[in-house]
């Protein structure tokens, strides 16, 4: 199948070779190099220049996206430094960012943040690219700003606002394994009063990586995407937008040859945000942000009698106001306050949870000298069902000279423990494994040992008299951005997470059955420290190559400890004698690479109207099981093989609106059926946008 | 009268710790070889400990229902130390196996079906090391059977094994559990279980190797009184 496509492919190329010859020539681009100042708003809540921060950020641009012809969120930020995609138990597609995973990142559109962490990762791939402007990648604790789960950092997704006159486009592409992406995007702006829709249709049958079984890797789906956005001047001093966004998903659930069912999410949000001018000094705003989150799966068994059936509804509700004020153009300071409101009703709780927590927090952000700029800044998130967190955070900018900037920032960060920690109360109906929140379990294992379902108990009761606590970090970044001349740029960032109290599921009674009783505890210290460097070379507007590594140590501290006093033991294979492990047998965290590269390359050919890229992405070996089973990685686990993935892309714009892309991503074709599940191999695809 | 029992006593008393003596020395001979034998100016030598495996050791476990109470139930594969060999005796035993769980013949039983009375006062504790790092039997730390649990506890990962739990579903030894264990003559051993499937496979699968089937390997110190290995 695959050669005949990459030859329908080549012919393809061909073809567009020929005809933007026959075309030549075109109107030869004249666009002078791109200099503009790239705004962000993540890091400060605040309109920022990127290259003028103190904290390690990152844009990523529509134009980027575009010419990657990505589809979900995943696949851009998969591409970038130091984040990689990791799928968590559940399948939901996650970010681990800082060597912390999906779960300690918090994802934002447009400034507020999604729902729906089943199983505590949020599963980016919900998220469609096709109204992104950009997409702004924050790194190292920001909980000052942003309050619980920012403690990797903070991705915020900003999509397009209307713009003057009417403007429309068309996407589709399709591309292997019968996948269809279709999108749209009307806008009109006249005067005070704009108006947009974005409709995206995204369906794909799936794939299988084993042909061991009927069951497939990733079972077909398809999703929509609505987000309508309004925009109203009421005058210069004062503008509303209002948008929304609903999004549902539908996918077959096949846990095996006899029990089927399906899968659904429906997922919606307001969001409201009203600005307000009063002087040249103040301003504020007033939000008001409402999101629920829907999911629906069912399983039948062969005569159609329901097997399992569960939900899970969330809904969070946020008021904010906010006041901005400006003495000077050397300083700025902001003041907000909100309240969030959460629910969540869901099949094997034990309860109905509401978690109400009010917040409030404040930060200057101001230059003392040219050269100097600080920020600090606090936050307060009060809570009804934990102890309250307070969040500082200071970063200082120095800039050394025309080319040379330091920075440095030093934060906290934590991530209440979420709903199913507390209130889980869980038995998988296939394998037979229960897991207990941690408020649950009291009662939990004492029903079922009334109901002799347990043959051990192995932890005394008490240790759930005291509260669960969040877990934190302080993050620490330091680094420099360089440039070395008007093409040549590079920055680095050393950093390092000092994460306490993490909560983790662990044995607390083996059932009769067999299987084990979990519940949850705060359990590891962890630390993740390294760097993160990219370079970016710009000799002129056709080439474009940029380069980024990242090198990262995720370590348990007490695993640590007991390799460095022998207290940890390895076989070399299952039935062989034990021995003891020395202080540099321990690999570190699961599911964390050394590594992680990425090189890409960004080329136009304006007077064939085309662009073309290549982009690869490398992460080496890594551990996801403790086969010799001493608790711990060790050097004589087995490890995921390091790999790299290779994407192309080829786009030409004919007749001035419509443009064309081919490619194929994982040009290698490489899969790792039995460790890696959301790499399906290669994908070829073609791609047409139609400017209206 | 007195005189001769007083004789006859010497005699006996004599002719025990020379059939003693013989008896050590034929066990020194069939342990060390003669190769080894020392001088005989030599004062008296202890046997020579030495590492000893065991292969296959069948402890097969009945019941184990789905739900409700566990019923395991079985006779319990029982090892001697001394001997080397497994047993069937009522009370000369040390540690004895079924399925996951191992005994020993000291406390009091659980009260599963199938369970044997314990006649003697053995006892046992997991040491973490290797079998040659333990080289000590550290006499605070021995613990025997209860009604509320076994001295070697059950579970995955809180006594000798782990379970992987999906998708392998193996149990493996736990790297670095040693099982130091005090016999029932007084006498101590060192073990340390190396496989839970026939023929201790380097690379075992829970769906075709056949279980429980005990591999281990183990040192036995003979000399009464001596905590060393």
């Amino acid at each position: 199948m695959s050669k005949k496509h990459i030859f329908t492919l080549l012919s393809l190329f061909f073809t567009f070779l020929v005809s933007s010859q026959e075309e030549n020539p075109t109107t030869k681009d004249s666009v002078k190099i791109e200099n503009l100042e790239e705004i962000i708003v993540t890091a400060t809540r605040t309109i920022r220049q990127l290259s003028s921060l103190p904290l390690p950020a990152q844009i990523i641009s529509q134009k980027d996206i575009q010419r990657s012809n990505s589809v979900r969120l995943n696949n851009i930020l998969n591409e970038q430094t130091g984040l990689i995609t990791i799928p968590d138990f559940g399948g939901s597609k996650g970010i681990q960012m800082q060597g912390l995973d999906g779960a300690y990142t918090l994802i934002l559109v447009d400034g507020v943040p999604l729902v729906g962490r089943l199983a505590g990762t949020l599963d980016i791939s919900r998220i469609t690219v096709g109204n992104i402007k950009q997409i702004e990648v924050v790194r190292g604790a920001s909980s000052s700003l942003y309050g619980s789960e920012a403690l990797g950092g903070v991705i915020n997704i900003i999509t397009e606002t209307p713009k003057n006159g009417f403007h429309g486009n068309l996407n589709y592409r399709i591309s292997s394994f019968n996948t269809h992406d279709l999108g749209t995007t009307l806008s009109y702006k006249k005067d005070k009063l704009g108006i947009s829709t974005f409709f995206n249709r995204y369906s794909s049958d799936g794939y299988s990586l084993t042909d061991r079984n009927e069951l497939s890797t990733v079972d077909p789906f398809r999703n929509h995407t609505i987000n309508p956005k309004l925009t109203y001047k009421f005058s210069n001093r004062t503008d509303l937008i209002v948008a929304g966004k609903y999004y549902n998903q539908k996918q077959d659930y096949v846990a095996s040859s006899l029990l089927k069912g399906e899968t659904k999410i429906e997922d919606w949000n307001t969001h409201i945000k009203l600005n307000n001018k009063y002087s040249d000094t103040w301003s504020s705003y007033f939000e008001f942000y409402a999101t629920q989150y829907n999911a629906n799966e069912y399983l039948d068994d062969a005569n159609s009698t329901s097997a399992t059936d569960a939900f899970y509804k969330q809904l969070l509700v946020r008021p904010e106001i906010r006041a901005t004020y400006n003495p000077n153009d050397k300083s700025s300071f902001i003041a907000g306050t909100g309240f969030n409101h959460e629910t969540l009703d869901r099949t094997d709780f034990s309860e109905k949870p509401i978690y109400n927590s009010p917040y409030a927090y404040l930060q200057y952000d101001g230059n003392p000298t040219e050269n100097i700029n600080i920020i600090l800044g606090a936050r307060f998130d009060g809570h009804s069902e934990y102890k309250s967190q307070f969040s500082p955070k200071v970063a200082l900018r120095y800039e050394v000279n025309d080319k040379l900037a330091l920075k440095g920032s030093i934060g906290y960060g934590f991530k209440a423990p979420d709903f199913r920690q507390l209130y889980f109360n869980f038995t998988n109906a296939t394998i037979g494994y229960t897991l207990l929140g941690y408020n649950a379990a009291p009662e939990a294992i004492k029903a079922l040992d009334e109901q002799g379902q347990l043959a051990i108990i192995s932890i005394s009761l008490d240790q759930f008299d005291s509260e669960l606590k969040p877990e934190n970090s302080v993050s620490i970044d330091l680094g420099f951005d360089y440039k070395i001349s008007t093409t040549l740029k590079l920055d680095l960032n050393l950093f390092r997470n000092n994460i306490d109290d993490l909560i983790d599921n662990k044995i607390v009674a083996t059932k009769t059955n067999g299987q084990s009783v979990f519940s949850y505890f705060n359990i590891n210290k962890v630390y993740t420290q390294g760097s993160e460097f990219n370079i970016t070379w710009r000799p002129d507007n056709q080439l474009k190559i940029t380069g980024g590594y990242q090198l990262l140590y995720a370590k348990d501290k007490d695993a640590e400890k007991a390799f460095k006093n022998g207290e940890v033991f390895a076989r070399v294979d299952a039935s062989s004698p034990s021995f003891q492990l020395k202080k540099d047998d321990y690999f570190g965290l699961f599911n964390r690479s050394r590594h992680m590269a990425n090189l890409k390359v960004f080329y136009n050919i304006p007077e064939w109207n085309m662009d073309t890229n290549i982009r690869g992405t490398y992460r080496s070996k890594y551990g996801l099981n403790d086969k010799n089973g001493n608790s711990y990685l060790d050097s004589y686990d087995d490890f995921v093989d390091g790999y790299a993935i290779v994407n192309v892309a080829v786009n030409k714009t004919i007749y001035k609106n419509y443009r064309l892309g081919l490619g194929i991503d994982n040009i290698f074709d490489f899969t790792d059926p039995q460790n890696i599940g959301n790499i399906p191999g290669r994908i070829l695809y073609a791609k047409l946008n139609i400017q209206l | 009268m007195n005189f001769s029992k007083k004789n006859h006593e010497h005699i006996t008393k004599n002719s025990n710790s020379m059939s003693k003596t013989i008896k050590f020395l034929i066990v020194v001979a069939l342990f060390v070889g003669f190769a080894s034998c020392s001088d005989d100016d030599d004062p008296t030598p202890l046997v020579e400990v030495k590492s000893e495996s065991i292969v296959n050791l069948h402890a097969p476990v009945e019941g184990g229902s789905q739900q409700g109470a566990p019923t395991f139930s079985g006779e319990f594969t029982k090892f001697d130390f001394a001997t080397g060999k497994t047993t069937t005796s009522e009370t000369e035993w040390d540690i004895a196996f079924r399925g996951l769980s191992i005994i020993v013949n000291g406390g009091t039983s659980a009260g599963t079906t199938d369970e044997p009375i314990r006649t003697k006062e053995a006892a046992v504790y997991i040491a973490s090391g290797t079998i040659a790092s333990v080289t000590e039997a550290n006499l605070s730390m021995f613990k025997q059977d209860s009604e509320t649990g076994y001295a070697i506890p059950e579970g995955s990962g809180n006594g000798w094994y782990t379970y992987a739990g999906d998708p392998t579903h193996l149990i493996n030894p736990t790297p670095g559990k040693i099982l130091v264990v005090k016999t029932r003559t007084g006498n101590y051993a060192k073990m340390e279980i190396l496989s839970y499937y026939k023929d201790a496979p380097a690379e075992p699968d829970a769906f075709t190797d056949e279980s429980p089937y005990f591999t281990f390997n183990y040192v036995y110190q003979p000399n009464d009184g001596v905590t060393t290995f």
